[in-house]
């Protein structure tokens, strides 16, 4: 077993959990955060992209013995006092989601490659989404929204 | 008209939203299957077949049993003492002659024998799922090999290994519409008769939520408790009944949030039932999340179908009789939806959108040791759409037409419709020649010479490739769709029922606008609950699926807000003190030009009981569309560029541009997927999956479709006071044909099938060179 001291949204956490835990079923089981999502078994789909000390990673492909002593942000910490994060805000305008279940990993996604890259050219946009899948929207809305996010946080 | 105009915003608290479901789903607290919970759950997992057909021996359990925190096993005999032995499939009562289907069994635990990779063979039952996963590790099986087919054509060939005793020849099933005779003497006598074979390739839905089920157990009514993905809970809750002999009544379905659906989430797996097993005998909640791998492996796969057609043309190039000979690959069980879709949807549209006086088909149904198959996303319409298209440009080719102009010359003129086809199916309206002439003009398709030559001078290979296509929505399994719509006494809200399920495709809001703009008030105001557990057993209606959710219960949306005005007019009468004719309603408000008075709706709720449900029954719309695609293939890689992808779509009235228009995008990009990468391929000889995961399972990514332009050619349908014509997947079913189209067209092929990977091209291009 391995003692796990992290924080998770602002908040500090302490669990027992099996060596072999991931971080994104510590997330989803310990913590009891399920806007986290799982959808495949090989790092591959994105949906359970979360920020580990301001850098988004896909939890799945973190042990959570890893995750000790991080700052961990997940989809249910993104919107400040009551307020939307921009990239939440510009998926919901430009209809870039649908079943909404790849949606928070995307957004995490998207709102850490625009830490790194504020202004991207459409070919920088679909290589950061490369490592997230989406079966509903056929991405266009979400090219839309990463570019409507993109304006609105370099206000 | 272009969508983008048309983009709408709601205001929920202070947010601006497209959709009234996106608040919860962009912040984390959408509730999907694998977020249900219940204290004191126990986990399943299921040990599966690693071989496609085989004899079980012997299971020996006994390590997995002492394994640390395993609860109980189950297996076969469990399945058996249970009789949960026979999957519900919703199959035609007779066949060819006469002939009634033979059903194979489908144990929900395998009995005596595997029939593909990921049958399932015991299932474990323990504290956590961890400990689950480890001791289906620790089961021994002696399995004894049988000699497997995964090809539909092996499996019908006298000699080929056969799946189940009570299915001779692997063949539950041959159906046939049309005349075989007329089409056949037609084409003894045609001027030309061109033959084309073509695979609707085997895909996967792939919806981003892994299956997953948390069964609950009732002891005090001997009844379950279901929390599992569906496209609508009283088809889950008839299909549970099904599977397992049980009444309907003993299951109530309880869900939030789907995550994709596609036509995956209208079967009742067996899994489900197995855990209902496990939940009775030990009285405690089972939960099971899918892993993807167990998704490739026995979620039911779509399409799957070897499509043959002979088409026959006079003289003048138009079209005297078709014959399609399609056999259609279902796997190793027959699923729910998986046969009845492909042959009742095909022969809806078997002349396409051409008048054609002599139409025969004939569908083979047929078993293999693969995983089964059900609707996809069209579920038929795509197949014989593109089957169609796919011969008339072949026909085309041979005969040295500009493939607009053959289909020009054969569509089925506006003022034929209602047209009634050779297969005795009646399509309410259409107006192809319109409608293509448009999408050709906005495509400058004549134009399309100068741009081939700007490509080539860049050593590019460019094409254009076009569809036109027609498709069934609306019809549904139940006699009617119902709504219950009613005013809250206390905030005056309209609450709305609804036994449809969105799986993302936005019914909140969209029911919401249909209601909002029948009473006059804001959708803001209008909130839609879909499945309600207490209220969804008592109502009548049809799941989501074959885009008939906005046709039907959509449409009912507007009947039922008109009958709560009706309603509200007779209660308003007493406060107002008139005749309830002389009662007049406008924007939520009932007023009379004899009274002084007005009341809300709101306010008259708040005293009375102002509930009412609507109904109503709806026969098949036709939406119809001609897409344009154009591509540029680099020879040096066989790697293909979308260079424009144009579409022009009647899907008669439109509610929310804004849905539609996603629903395109997505739709289009599937058809893409399937077209360019998607395939689950079995190895012919062991049969077992080559892409079982998203490493070989080639889904399609941002960027691949950069843009769609969609423009609308409207006709409203008169079966509905809307005009509404389903929708949500002609997407799938106008791109299959447009894309092969334009990349056979850029490399000077007749035909060339899915998936076009850059190195099948590119090999094509080398064998044409030599």
């Amino acid at each position: 077993m391995a003692n796990v001291n992290l924080k998770i949204n602002g908040k500090a956490h302490s669990f027992d959990v099996e060596d072999r835990t991931l971080l994104v079923n510590l997330i989803r089981d310990h913590a009891q955060l399920t806007g986290t999502h799982v959808g495949c078994d090989t790092s591959q789909c994105g949906a359970c992209t979360i920020h580990m000390n301001g850098v988004a990673v896909k939890s799945c492909t973190v042990l959570a013995g890893q995750a000790d002593g991080a700052d961990i942000t997940t989809i249910e910490g993104l919107a400040k006092n009551g307020k939307l994060h921009p990239v939440q805000q510009a998926f919901t305008e430009c209809h870039a989601l649908q079943c909404g279940f790849c949606t928070p990993g995307m957004i995490m996604a998207v709102a850490g490659f625009l830490k790194d890259n504020p202004k991207p050219t459409d070919d920088e946009i679909y290589h950061g989404l490369e490592g997230n899948l989406c079966r509903c929207t056929g991405y266009i809305n979400i090219v839309k929204a990463v570019k409507q996010a993109s304006k609105a946080m370099s206000k | 008209m272009d969508t983008h105009e048309h983009h709408q915003l709601f205001n929920v608290g202070g947010a601006k939203v497209s959709r009234f479901e996106d608040i919860r789903l962009i912040t984390g607290a959408g509730k999907y299957a694998s977020d249900w919970n219940q204290p004191n759950q126990l986990h399943a997992c299921f040990l599966r077949a690693d071989r496609a057909h085989a004899r079980i021996v012997s299971l020996n359990l006994d390590a997995a049993k002492r394994a640390k925190s395993v609860v109980s096993i189950y297996t076969g005999e469990d399945a058996q003492a249970a009789g949960y032995l026979r999957a519900p499939s919703f199959l035609p009562a007779t066949g060819k002659g006469g002939k009634k289907p033979n059903v194979p069994q489908r144990p929900c635990l395998a009995i005596g024998k595997v029939c593909f990779v990921g049958d399932p063979v015991a299932m474990v039952v323990a504290e956590s799922h961890l400990a689950a996963q480890d001791a289906c590790e620790l089961i021994e099986v002696v399995y004894e090999d049988l000699p497997a087919v995964v090809d539909p054509e092996e499996a019908l060939k006298p000699g080929a290994p056969q799946l189940h005793d009570d299915v001779p020849g692997n063949c539950p099933m041959e159906a046939e519409s049309g005349n075989e005779a007329a089409t056949m003497q037609a084409i003894a006598n045609a001027a030309h008769v061109v033959k084309l074979t073509v695979d609707c390739t085997r895909v996967t839905a792939s919806p981003m939520e892994p299956r997953a089920a948390l069964i609950e157990y009732k002891s005090e009514t001997d009844s379950y408790v279901v929390h599992t993905p569906s496209q609508g809970v009283n088809m889950t809750r008839k299909q549970f009944g099904i599977y397992t002999q049980l009444p309907e009544e003993k299951f109530r379905v309880e869900i939030q949030d789907i995550g994709g659906g596609f036509g995956q989430r209208s079967t009742v797996y067996p899994e489900y039932v197995s855990m209902m097993i496990a939940a009775k005998a030990l009285n405690r909640p089972i939960k099971w999340v899918s892993t993807r791998t167990e998704s490739f492996l026995t979620d039911t796969h779509g399409r799957g179908n070897l499509i043959t057609c002979t088409l026959a043309l006079d003289n003048d190039a138009r079209f005297t009789a078709l014959r399609v000979d399609w056999i259609t690959d279902q796997g190793a069980y027959l699923s729910p939806t998986g046969p009845a879709g492909h042959i009742r949807n095909a022969t809806s549209c078997l002349n396409g959108v051409y008048k054609i006086p002599a139409l025969y088909a004939d569908f083979k149904v047929v078993l293999t040791n693969t995983g089964w198959v059900a609707a996809y996303r069209g579920a038929g319409r795509p197949d014989i759409a593109y089957a169609i298209e796919r011969v008339v440009d072949a026909a085309a080719m041979e005969l040295k037409m500009d493939p607009a102009d053959l289909r020009r010359r054969n569509y089925v003129p506006l003022t034929e419709y209602p047209y009634k086809s050779a297969t005795g199916n009646t399509i309410e309206i259409a107006d192809l020649p319109g409608l293509s002439a448009k999408a050709l003009n906005l495509a400058d398709w004549s134009g399309f010479a100068v741009r081939k030559a700007a490509s080539a001078k860049k050593g590019k290979l460019r094409g254009i490739g076009m569809s036109t296509v027609i498709e069934p929505t609306g019809a549904g399994q139940y006699p009617r769709d119902e709504i219950d719509i009613s005013v809250d006494g206390a905030s005056g809200d309209i609450i709305v029922h609804t036994v449809s399920q969105s799986q993302g495709q936005g019914h909140v809001t969209s029911f919401a606008m249909v209601v909002g703009n029948a009473l006059g008030i804001p959708a803001e105001r209008v909130k839609i609950i879909q499945g309600d557990p207490e209220r969804a057993p008592k109502m009548v209606g049809n799941h989501s699926g074959g885009s008939r959710t906005m046709v039907g219960a959509g449409t009912v949306c507007h009947i039922a807000a008109n009958k709560l005005i009706d309603a509200g007019k007779s209660l308003a009468a007493e406060d107002l003190g008139v005749e309830p004719s002389q009662v007049n309603y406008c924007k939520g408000e009932f007023s009379s030009p004899h009274s002084k008075k007005k009341i809300t709706l709101a306010q008259l709720a708040s005293s009375k009981k102002l509930a009412v449900t609507g109904e109503g029954t709806f026969t098949s719309t036709y939406p119809n569309g001609c897409h344009i695609a154009e591509v540029e293939v680099d020879p040096d890689t066989g790697v293909t560029d979308i260079v424009s992808y144009m579409s022009v779509d009647d899907c008669g009235h439109v509610v929310s541009h804004t849905i539609v228009e996603g629903q395109m995008h997505g739709a289009v990009l599937q058809g893409y997927g399937q077209v360019f990468g998607e395939h689950i391929v079995y190895d012919k000889d062991s049969g077992q999956m080559i892409t079982g995961s998203f490493m070989d399972y080639v889904m399609p990514r941002a960027g691949q479709l950069p843009d769609i332009h969609m423009e609308e050619y409207t006709i409203y349908s008169k079966l509905g006071p809307l005009g509404i014509k389903g929708m949500g997947e002609s997407g799938c079913t106008a791109s299959l044909p447009a894309l092969v189209a334009a990349v056979t067209n850029a490399i000077g092929v007749k035909h060339l099938d899915m998936p076009l990977t850059p190195s099948k091209v590119w090999k094509t291009l080398q064998a044409n060179k030599a």
